[in-house]
């Protein structure tokens, strides 16, 4: 079921997958979660963004 | 004496080529054969730059005999790593997609060096794309670490980690997205630093993860560092990361003083699953420093507990976006461990990527009011030495451990934080050289400098050199 859905989601993107690849791909997938945890402490919601948005000072080209 | 010249450091040889004792045309001649003759051993280049390199090293003799010497790398012969672009030569980023790629302009850092005065000797290999840490390249071959030629270099900058050991170049630059600079350069026994983002420009290098890249120097030595730190850094309106900030003057900086240097120290993170022997070396540097008058602080960083997800999460999805239309048109054409991982980084969602920035940015500030009780903090570069070529694990206390999550765990967070982070030679494990990692505030190279000098200057490495360099 699960290798279904990882190779679903790379299909969905017109990425063709190694078929010997996919069994490794769930599994580093599923120690990403397990890295993740809850994000218990982290200020998700926080007022201010890690991302910025600054107006200029970009070079042209 | 051409053996002995590929033994000695841009300090030692600067001075020789200013007064006239040392001829570039000489050193240069020594570097490039050396560079032959290592390179079916150790194959850290991609390409050697023989006829331009003796051009511009009998340029240089002229100049310095002119009297128009330029400074410490006026007339020193180095090779950089193949994804820093040389305007008009092919740069390969070690892949066979970009094999003919050649570049309009010079990177800025290249430019730079080349007002310096640098003799390019060409260009050096790197893990594909720079997206790994063993350098194991399927298209151009493994490149071997010089203190053992059955280890990998580290990577990605795993051929100028190489070459500067092996003395087939006297100094290089190498880039960094995970430790790309540190981890080569704790593997291979030699000085990496990885300055503040924004530090050094950045236009001119083919990206990796934009928001975590970084370009920094890889040498010999402390006083190396400073020296290129010098040359390199500053603001470049050619590149949109660079920070307008006054820059230091590095080398005129280290003195090596440390007392009332506080140390921090994060156990929790920085010291958890460490090889014992590693950590023997990286404690035993941080006494060294103790018993020269700095002090030690245990401290706190919750945040540090997500930070492998979020450094995964965010150069997993900024390396797939760059190689997404390479990976619907031409999959075939990257090396098998990559093009894995250009899958995997197509699997996190948008809200996946930017709950990882928001951890960035609480590592941030925890970081920031660590630094508010603290000069540095000190960790293990690595929590293990190099593995074998061809091993995907790697040994630790007697387990077998995944060896690309765990080579990247310490160096991540400066990556994700941008902060200025250093790898100095600190000892051995058995005949594998252990780095100790210096981290600081942001712009603060010259305090990560001087810590790392003051290291140096204990003989850590007890004057060893790599067995193909002692015996050349």
């Amino acid at each position: 079921m699960l290798s279904l859905s990882v190779k679903q989601l790379l299909d969905n993107k017109g990425i063709q997958a190694k078929p010997e690849h996919l069994e490794i791909l769930e599994s580093r997938w599923k120690g990403m979660q397990e890295l993740r945890g809850t994000l218990e402490g982290v200020k998700i919601e926080d007022a201010d963004i890690g991302l910025r948005n600054i107006p200029g000072g970009d070079h042209i080209g | 004496m051409a053996k002995e010249l590929i033994q000695k450091s841009v300090e030692e040889l600067a001075p020789l080529l200013k007064d006239g004792s040392l001829s570039p045309v000489e050193l240069t001649n020594a570097v490039l054969d050396h560079a032959e003759e290592t390179q079916d051993t150790i194959n850290a280049y991609m390409t050697i730059y023989r006829e331009e390199a003796e051009q511009s090293a009998r340029e240089a003799e002229k100049e310095i005999k002119n009297g128009n010497y330029r400074g410490m790398y006026h007339g020193i012969p180095m090779a950089l790593k193949d994804n820093l672009y040389f305007k008009g030569k092919v740069t390969t980023m070690s892949s066979k997609i970009h094999k003919d790629f050649i570049p309009e302009d010079d990177a800025t850092v290249v430019s730079k060096l080349r007002d310096a005065g640098v003799i390019f000797t060409g260009k050096l290999s790197m893990h594909e794309y720079a997206w790994g840490i063993t350098n194991n390249n399927p298209h151009y071959g493994a490149v071997r670490n010089p203190w053992n030629t059955d280890m990998i270099p580290g990577g990605s900058s795993g051929g100028s980690g190489a070459a500067v050991s092996v003395g087939s170049s006297v100094a290089s630059l190498g880039t960094d997205t995970a430790g790309s600079i540190r981890i080569p350069s704790s593997i291979c026994g030699i000085v990496g630093l990885k300055p503040t983002h924004g530090r050094v420009s950045k236009y001119g290098c083919y990206p990796l993860a934009w928001s975590l890249d970084h370009i920094g120097p890889m040498t010999k030595t402390i006083k190396d560092a400073a020296g290129m730190m010098d040359i390199i850094s500053g603001y470049d309106e050619k590149d949109p990361t660079s920070v307008n900030t006054p820059v230091d003057q590095y080398l005129e900086k280290i003195k090596g003083d440390v007392k009332g240097l506080v140390i921090g120290v994060n156990e929790e993170y920085f010291f958890n699953e460490v090889d014992n022997e590693v950590d023997q070396v990286v404690r035993g540097n941080i006494k060294a420093l103790t018993d020269q008058g700095a002090r030690v602080e245990v401290v706190k960083i919750p945040t540090l507990k997500y930070a492998e997800w979020a450094e995964l999460v965010t150069s997993l999805s900024e390396a797939s976006t760059i190689h997404h239309e390479d990976m619907l048109k031409r999959p075939q054409d990257f090396g098998d461990d990559i093009r894995m991982l250009f899958e995997l980084g197509e699997l996190p969602s948008a809200v996946d990527y930017l709950q990882a920035q928001q951890v960035r940015r609480q590592l941030k500030q925890e970081f920031e009011e660590v630094f508010q009780k603290v000069d540095v903090l000190i960790a293990p570069t690595l929590p293990v030495v190099a593995s074998k070529i061809g091993e995907d694990t790697v040994e630790l206390n007697g387990n077998k451990v995944d060896l690309i999550d765990n080579i990247i765990r310490f160096t991540g967070p400066g990556n994700l934080t941008g902060l200025p982070a250093l790898s100095v030679p600190g000892g051995f494990k058995g005949d594998l050289p252990v780095g100790v990692q210096i981290i600081g505030p942001a712009f603060s190279e010259a305090l990560l400098l001087n810590v790392g000098y003051a290291i140096e200057q204990t003989n850590p490495m007890k004057n060893m050199k790599p067995p193909l360099l002692s015996k050349a």
